[in-house]
């Protein structure tokens, strides 16, 4: 949990949101992000999980309830103002436009009239991709791709990043270095992360998850609390057994037989 | 990128010099006598500063175009805009009508434009918003519409205002005269200076709206100012000499070997792409079989449809 001092950055109070005028997608959604946090957001595919994130950038607008950055309602921001505090990073990077990798990465600066300390390069070399400066976007790996845009991103300088489903398509070596550059860019520069996934190995890892059911909370804390046998089946809808390694970190298995 | 910019500006203005100097009298700068002085100022210069303009249009609202709609086979004509202006320039041509004198038929096409441009912008209107793929529909729609009736219209009528309208069509700079310089350039320039200022807009659009609204834009808003800003241009260069083939489509892939993808520099380089080319097919097209004049749409389409079927066959230029 997040110590009672940590500066929130993001508060949603009662949200609530639809797509259609019949049914309401998301209901009295309440959360806050802290400064510093590192938050892996969970829940079964359809549960709400990239709407919640949507709504948290601006992209949606809630239909109720309260959204604030900084103390001061999301809608309210210019939209430059609101790209230097916020950034948000989509699910797919369909991307076949042959920009330059450092070109892509300098759109990074786009809402700055003034330029940031920070340079194109340096966002590169943060994610280990100075020598691909100058390859064509659609040239590079699924991995190099993705690590493009965190560099985008990070040169944008937010203090707060979204990031849905950011591991999909990537093989498990980059999902980890993913995790641990993200992690090590929250560490350098006290940055917030909220990050959808499906992995509950990776998200056992996590200092925080949310678990998200229809469009709702179902739990907020540390994997221990969060993600049990109990409400994994809740969610999902799938028996799941937490195991234990010998140095007591958690692991997931599955039932062979699930419960009707 | 500024070596780069610079061999294409350098190649523009040979292109430009080229078509000012040679044709069927060719003309020395250096001694310029009474004859050669009048063909110069009153026939070749107008002509050339059409085909600039036109070319420079059609260039850059090409590449805006491919941006915007995020397709790399879009060109301006795919909204219907030139379908709409050719329907009632040849409506004026073949029925005769003379309403305001070597103007009737710019403006009657203009006014074409003008009326599809907003009808395919109010089709790909929706919830809100401008959606790339409701506009392209509607623009095809739309312009096999205008195409089918400006066939019928062509059908009925003979003579030699369907000769004319023929001509217009496959893009006639022959008419071009010192009045339509002034307004074309207002149009061309204006349209090339909003594109213009939009341009890191049009790259953050190229990555999709939610990329472009996490870099702090909104991403509606400037589709239709990139909308507006390709309508007119496109609506301008249509109603100073017809339809030109291939430029909108071929110039930015071509300009995009010369100095890439982003915008701001795809867009200025289009532009002079799309000047030097119709120049150059300008010049050929008078040149070739003199007297006779063939149809600039036709030189550059003769240029361009070979040249976008080897883009076909190569892997990585399919790519807005």
């Amino acid at each position: 949990m997040s110590s009672p001092s940590r500066q929130m950055i993001l508060e949603l109070g009662d949200v609530g949101f639809s797509y259609s005028r019949k049914d309401a997608f998301v209901t009295r959604l309440s959360f806050s992000v802290g400064e510093g946090e590192f938050i892996g957001l969970l829940g079964a595919n359809g549960s709400g999980k990239s709407t919640i994130l949507k709504l948290c950038c601006g992209i949606l607008r809630p239909s109720e309830g309260l959204l604030s950055l900084w103390d001061k309602p999301l809608a309210t921001y210019r939209n430059k103002d609101r790209a230097k505090l916020i950034s948000y990073l989509p699910q797919t990077l369909d991307m076949n436009v042959p920009f330059t990798v450092k070109e892509l990465v300098s759109m990074g600066l786009y809402p700055y009239d003034i330029l940031p300390e920070m340079t194109a390069d340096e966002a590169l070399d943060l994610v280990g991709l100075s020598e691909k400066a100058d390859s064509h976007i659609t040239e590079l790996s699924g991995g190099e791709k993705r690590r493009t845009f965190i560099a985008m991103t990070l040169l944008q300088g937010a203090g707060l990043i979204l990031l849905d489903e950011p591991l999909a398509n990537l093989d498990i070596r980059y999902q980890i270095e993913l995790v641990r550059l993200l992690r090590r860019l929250r560490d350098k520069r006290n940055i917030s992360v909220v990050m959808a996934l499906h992995d509950i190995n990776i998200a056992l890892r996590f200092e925080k998850v949310m678990l998200i059911k229809d469009g709702k909370v179902f739990g907020m804390g540390s994997p221990a609390e969060v993600l049990t046998e109990g409400a994994i089946r809740e969610t999902f809808g799938i028996g799941v057994k937490i195991m234990r390694q010998p140095d007591g970190k958690a692991y997931i298995t599955y039932e062979e037989e699930c419960d009707d | 990128m500024t070596p780069r910019i610079t061999i294409l500006t350098l190649i523009f203005f040979l292109a430009v010099g080229a078509s000012l100097f040679i044709g069927p009298t060719n003309i020395d700068p250096f001694s310029l006598d009474e004859t050669s002085r009048e063909i110069l100022f009153s026939i070749r210069a107008p002509r050339v500063i059409v085909a600039v303009l036109m070319g420079m249009a059609l260039g850059s609202s090409g590449a805006v175009l491919q941006g915007i709609l995020r397709n790399p086979l879009a060109d301006p004509y795919i909204l219907g805009i030139s379908s709409g202006a050719s329907l009632t320039a040849a409506l004026g041509i073949i029925s005769g009508i003379s309403f305001l004198g070597t103007f009737t038929i710019p403006v009657l096409a203009f006014s074409g434009a003008i009326a599809t441009g907003s009808l395919v912008g109010m089709l790909g209107w929706q919830r809100r918003g401008l959606w790339p793929e409701r506009l392209l529909l509607a623009g095809v729609g739309l312009s096999f519409l205008c195409s089918a009736l400006l066939m019928l219209l062509m059908s009925v009528s003979r003579d030699e205002g369907l000769r004319r309208a023929t001509l217009w069509i496959f893009g006639d700079l022959s008419m071009s005269e010192w009045p339509r310089v002034p307004y074309g350039m207002a149009f061309v320039f204006g349209g090339m200076i909003v594109a213009g200022l939009r341009a890191r807009a049009l790259n953050a659009l190229m990555l999709g709206d939610e990329f472009a609204h996490s870099l702090g834009f909104t991403p509606h808003r400037e589709r239709v100012l990139l909308f507006v800003a390709v309508g007119l241009m496109t609506a301008a260069s249509v109603s100073l000499g017809g339809m030109i083939g291939f430029i909108g489509l071929l110039v930015p892939h071509m300009a995009r070997f010369f100095v890439g993808s982003d915008s701001r520099f795809l867009m200025p380089a289009s532009a002079l792409g799309g000047g030097a080319l119709l120049c150059v097919a300008d010049l050929i097209g008078r040149s070739i079989l003199p007297p006779m004049e063939l149809p600039s749409g036709v030189v550059t389409a003769i240029i361009g449809a070979p040249y976008f079927l080897f883009l076909l066959r190569r892997k990585n230029v399919l790519a807005v």
